[in-house]
């Protein structure tokens, strides 16, 4: 038997999950950052433990990646002090397989002195998986 | 460091990253159903603070208990969700939720709650769930 042809992360992808519940959840990783330095891309290969019993990715786990994501990308312009969501805003468009390479595309929309406001597509290859939006409160 | 209070019982789950970041636990109130989440290290981002990605993913696991009860076990899937997270809480803190059906169409469910660590709010959420077939 042929082993199936499961897509595979790029090979720059950067893990960006040392540690705590990024670390139980993913791997998480970094593929690029947009020139203009207002977005980013980041991917994650759905696993056995990422599933639901339906057999597609659990809602929860692809609400994490998102949140992983735009907390990331956030650092792209707030840097490395803190920042935290506030606002959180996820709809579930079509299903992720075990297998698929999901991957995040985020744009900082606009920023303010105290907040910013980011959203997400994910898609696994031409498929469509979710739209997701926030907004981040810059500062502890 | 706070544990699960007396009266709860485990939470029967099912999805596999639902058993990977619980357990969950429930009791029986006032006619409805109350899911507590008790915080763990694994639970927590680099400063400490519960991550916004676990809330989230209890938030999908309580409500899909409140959507599968209320519609007769029957499978559902969540369509959206928003959350507004008010407050940071740590490892040890027990978070509670009493989600609430607030209407039930023949494909549609919506449901919310809100998120407390003793009597606190920490997270407000509501969502949209659809109703896939009746088992």
């Amino acid at each position: 038997m042929a082993e199936p042809e499961y897509p595979q992360l790029p090979a720059n992808a950067e893990n960006i999950s040392a540690r705590g519940f990024n670390f139980h959840a993913g791997p998480f990783y970094r593929l690029t950052a947009d020139p203009d330095g207002m977005g980013a891309r980041y991917a994650f290969k759905a696993l056995e433990k990422h599933m639901n019993s339906a057999g597609t990715v659990h809602g929860g786990l692809l609400m994490t990646f998102a949140d992983v994501a735009m907390s990331r990308t956030a650092r792209l312009v707030v840097g490395e002090g803190p920042s935290s969501t506030v606002s959180f805003s996820f709809d579930f468009v079509g299903p992720g397989r075990l297998g698929d390479v999901i991957e995040a595309s985020v744009r900082i929309r606009r920023r303010t002195r105290s907040v910013l406001f980011q959203g997400a597509e994910l898609t696994a290859g031409e498929r469509l998986i979710a739209l997701a939006s926030g907004v981040w409160r810059i500062g502890g | 460091m706070s544990t699960i209070p007396a009266g709860y019982v485990e939470t029967r789950l099912i999805d596999p990253f639902e058993i990977h970041v619980g357990p969950v636990h429930e009791r029986s109130v006032h006619g409805g159903q109350r899911y507590a989440l008790l915080v763990d290290k694994r639970h927590v981002n680099g400063r400490g603070v519960v991550h916004g990605g676990m809330l989230l993913t209890f938030a999908d696991a309580a409500f899909g208990q409140a959507a599968w009860r209320a519609t007769d076990f029957a499978n559902t899937v969540t369509l959206g969700m928003q959350a507004q997270f008010i407050k940071g809480v740590r490892e040890g803190a027990l978070i509670e939720v009493e989600p609430e059906v607030v209407r039930q169409t023949r494909t549609l469910l919506f449901i919310k709650g809100d998120f407390k660590v003793r009597s606190e709010t920490i997270l407000i959420v509501q969502s949209l769930w659809k109703l896939l077939e009746s088992k």
